[in-house]
């Protein structure tokens, strides 16, 4: 029954947000069909939109979307996954290009474990002012968001710059650090799978772990966590907040390894804030995140496609994804007070 | 004094399942000062929201002036002339006293601009006049909760109230400061004014109240001249005997479920004379700094029920946080079992996660037990089935495991709080108001739970409660606690009376 009202919230949600959309389009003096149908074949069109855009698209955003809904589920609000990203990046790109030389078994797993490592000390700062000193870390978290994406443009114009030294950017990563490309002749990479993976581990171990039911009682009711006298609900914030961090670190060191091979000032659109709609409209919930991540990874592949048919600017879609934020944030508290 | 300026009549409100006010009458005349008694959770505090215009009766007629009246809001009951001064502050704590006293408040003639010059000339008048004097120009977060009172009341003033309604005024104030509220009180009735007042001290409302009306458990009992009565009749009126309101106890639904629980597998602990728990001259830290518990000595043998009475806020919750070892003593010595179940008095937000289903709020309290647990994981279908006994055993009405702790009834979750907790066989139990706001079959069910655990498995069972008439009916031995000291009653003195005016703090002597 809860499934199925989460479930038609966020239906709701997308009909409502679909609605307001085309007639914004309408008003603005777009047809709403050719932008739609254009859109639609960008990124769900053939197989090639699918699997070399939208899906390679989805990848952050879905890693990012699990980051934000691991931390949301027990009441940490991790609004830094985009500077944790970027943190994940910025050593996933130094270590790839500082032992170039090393073999790829080593080279791109030692990549991705470094994002993660840089994620989760990205996340550190505010997880210990929220824990120690009873920071509210939402502020926090924001303002570590430009402290990463600053810290990322410093890097390009000065220590990692690119040897010639004109663009800001980093060199580009060995081959042996890149992620193997999952279907011969796109640009599907092995990072969808780690997407997945990541996916599957939140689901099962919020599910059926003693740490992951830990997290959610938190989540759901920090009173009731701390009088029950058996949850160390301090410990519990930590850890879930430095997985969170981690997990969107890792989302960096994916689109490095994956998908980019150099880091570069603006490397990410704003996936760590769009990942807070990925994570809500799925409810929070991790195999759903998948879904979610894939549908706004297609709407941002036929965002480029509308563009170019329609006429219609991409930035629409950044309009669109917020709609879905403040729908389903209504749709939520509609729902709670039809049922108390 | 037959000038009646409000007159509140058969009032009705319910909060969720709970009725807080249960046709509740009040007659306010002009230049009176009017008292207001009852116990915790009497609906005092409600009644004053909606002569305040704040919370709206679901049933009943406010009359104010004559006419009929419905206070749609905090301002119209204002415009009414009603002026409330709440028991917990509203005041901003960014602002400056002067600020605070300006907030709601226009200026005549400027509608736009804040005139702070003009209402600082009209509060230190006032302020003169009253003797409230308070430091205009400090910021709220650097004032005590005295000054925060007199600021609070000084606001309430400034809008030349008809009526003045004071929540509990007098718990924060020091004697001194009392004995000035009080004259300032009679002033202001004196002009005319009316002025309702809700107070815990009885002798404090004798000493001040011209009526005094009394609320038990929704309604009005007890409506009278203060200078007819004595705090003996008061603390009668407040605490007397639910059963001569004409509830007969008749459920034979809780005498099954009691006899059925016997055959569950109850170690056979011997009863009696075993101590199960110490406290020795406990000190405490409230969340306010001050000491919460004072000296606190206590022994709990197995197999009696201990009952600790008092006026809510003399230290009840410390007392039960640091017996279930959820919170460190100060000094002292401390010595609890290993298992200690514990019934805290919110049950929707402490006894249970109101968003987790029943299965997972069974599971807040036993996940670490390792008959639960694999490894990392949990047993979940251990755990389901352990859930769905607890709900048939504790007769908990549900749709399932799958259900939300917040679609059940009050009733039904404390059944699953106490099913959860007795099922772990607790060597300690505290519940700490365990049937506030219950009906009552679900309260007989609540009491009948915790005498059978004390004396059919010999655990030692602490019932923290502001309900006199409970602990008497359940308790073996009887403590007062009174600004956070434990004062055992001698068992020859347990009578209503002498542990009521125990509680209240009066003079009466008991030994």
């Amino acid at each position: 029954m809860r499934r199925f009202d989460q479930l038609a919230v966020a239906v709701l949600a997308l009909v409502a947000t679909g609605i307001i959309a085309a007639g914004s389009l309408w008003l603005g003096g777009y047809d709403p069909l050719v932008a739609g149908a254009a859109m639609f074949q960008g990124s769900f069109g053939s197989g090639t939109a699918i699997l070399s855009v939208t899906m390679v698209r989805a990848v952050p955003l879905i890693v990012t979307g699990l980051a934000v809904a691991l931390a949301f589920r027990a009441g940490v609000w991790n609004i830094g996954a985009e500077g944790q990203l970027y943190a994940g990046a910025i050593a996933a790109a130094w270590v790839g290009l500082s032992w170039g030389n090393a073999p790829g078994w080593f080279l791109t797993p030692a990549s991705l474990a470094a994002a993660l490592l840089a994620g989760a000390a990205w996340a550190a700062i505010p997880a210990f002012m929220k824990v120690r000193l009873g920071i509210g870390e939402v502020i926090p978290t924001i303002l570590m968001n430009f402290v990463g994406i600053y810290l990322a443009a410093f890097v390009v114009h000065g220590p990692l710059q690119e040897n010639r030294g004109v663009f800001p950017q980093t060199d580009l990563i060995s081959d042996a650090a890149r992620l193997s490309i999952l279907v011969e002749g796109t640009r599907l990479h092995a990072g969808f799978l780690i997407a997945l993976l990541v996916g599957v581990i939140l689901w099962a171990g919020l599910r059926w772990t003693h740490f992951g039911f830990q997290a959610r009682s938190v989540g759901a009711s920090p009173d009731a966590a701390r009088v029950s006298g058996r949850i160390e609900s301090k410990r519990v914030l930590l850890v879930v907040f430095l997985s969170s961090g981690a997990i969107a670190g890792l989302a960096g060191g994916i689109e490095i390894t994956g998908v980019t091979f150099a880091l570069y000032e603006g490397l990410s659109p704003g996936w760590g804030y769009t990942a807070i709609a990925v994570a809500l409209l799925a409810g929070l919930h991790p195999a759903w995140v998948v879904f979610t991540g894939l549908l706004f990874g297609g709407l941002e592949a036929g965002a480029g496609a509308m563009q170019r048919e329609a006429g219609v600017p991409a930035a629409w879609v950044s309009a669109v994804e917020a709609l879905v934020i403040l729908f389903v944030l209504a749709g939520d508290q509609i729902r709670r007070r039809f049922s108390a | 004094m037959t000038d009646v300026f409000a007159h509140l009549n058969g009032i009705i409100r319910h909060f969720g399942q709970v009725k807080a006010l249960d046709s509740a009458n009040l007659e306010i005349h002009s230049g009176e000062i009017h008292g207001i008694l009852g116990e915790n959770g009497a609906g005092k505090t409600t009644l004053l929201n909606i002569l305040g215009g704040i919370i709206h009766p679901d049933a009943g007629s406010l009359e104010v002036g004559g006419s009929q009246v419905r206070l749609q809001s905090a301002r119209a009951a204002w415009k009414m002339g009603i002026g409330l001064v709440h028991q917990h502050f509203t005041l901003v704590p960014g602002l400056s006293v002067l600020e605070n006293l300006a907030l709601g408040r226009r200026h005549r003639g400027h509608r736009w601009r804040l005139h702070l010059k003009e209402i600082r000339k009209e509060a230190s008048e006032l302020s003169k006049f009253t003797g409230l004097t308070v430091p205009f120009e400090a910021s709220i977060e650097e004032l005590g909760v005295g000054d925060r009172q007199r600021i609070e009341i000084l606001k309430a003033l400034l809008r030349d109230p008809q009526l003045l309604v004071l929540d509990e005024p007098t718990a924060v104030l020091a004697p001194a400061e009392i004995d000035q509220l009080f004259q300032l009180l009679r002033t202001l009735a004196e002009e005319g004014r009316a002025v309702v007042l809700v107070a815990h001290k009885l002798d404090e409302i004798l000493s001040i109240a011209d009526r005094v009306t009394v609320l038990r458990r929704g309604r009005t009992v007890m409506t009278a001249v203060g200078a007819d009565i004595d705090t003996a009749i008061l603390a009668d009126a407040m605490v007397r005997s639910s059963s001569s309101d004409g509830d007969v106890p008749t459920t034979p639904d809780v005498l099954s479920v009691l006899g059925q629980g016997s055959d569950h597998s109850a170690p056979n602990r011997e009863p009696g004379n075993r101590s199960v728990a110490e406290l020795k001259g406990v000190d405490v830290y409230g969340p306010q700094g001050g000491l919460a518990l004072q000296d606190v000595g206590l022994e709990v043998m197995s197999g009696e029920v201990i009952g600790v009475a008092g006026v809510e806020g003399n230290g009840q919750r410390e007392l039960a946080l640091v017996l279930s070892g959820r919170q460190e003593v100060a000094s002292g010595k401390l010595q609890i079992p290993e298992r200690v179940g514990f019934i805290p008095q919110d049950r929707n937000r402490e006894g249970l996660a109101a968003d987790l289903d029943l299965t997972e709020n069974v599971a807040l309290a036993l996940h670490r037990d390792p008959r639960f647990r694999l490894g990392p994981l949990l047993r979940w279908s251990l755990i389901e089935l352990h859930a769905a006994e607890i709900r048939s055993r504790f007769k908990v009405r549900s749709s399932g495991g799958r259900a939300l702790a917040r679609e059940l009834s009050g009733g039904n979750q404390q059944r699953l709080v106490v099913g959860r907790e007795l099922s772990r066989l607790p060597e300690l139990l505290i519940a700490e108001n365990p049937t506030r706001g219950l009906d009552f079959t679900a309260t007989a069910f609540v009491r009948g739970e915790l005498k059978r655990l004390a004396h059919d498995t010999a655990a030692g069972v602490v019932l923290i409660s502001t309900d006199l008439d409970e602990i008497l009916e359940v308790a073996d031995r009887v403590f007062v606690i009174l600004r956070g000291k434990l004062t055992p009653v001698p068992s020859a003195h347990d009578s209503r009376e002498a542990v009521g005016a125990m509680m209240l703090g009066s003079r009466l002597e008991v030994h």
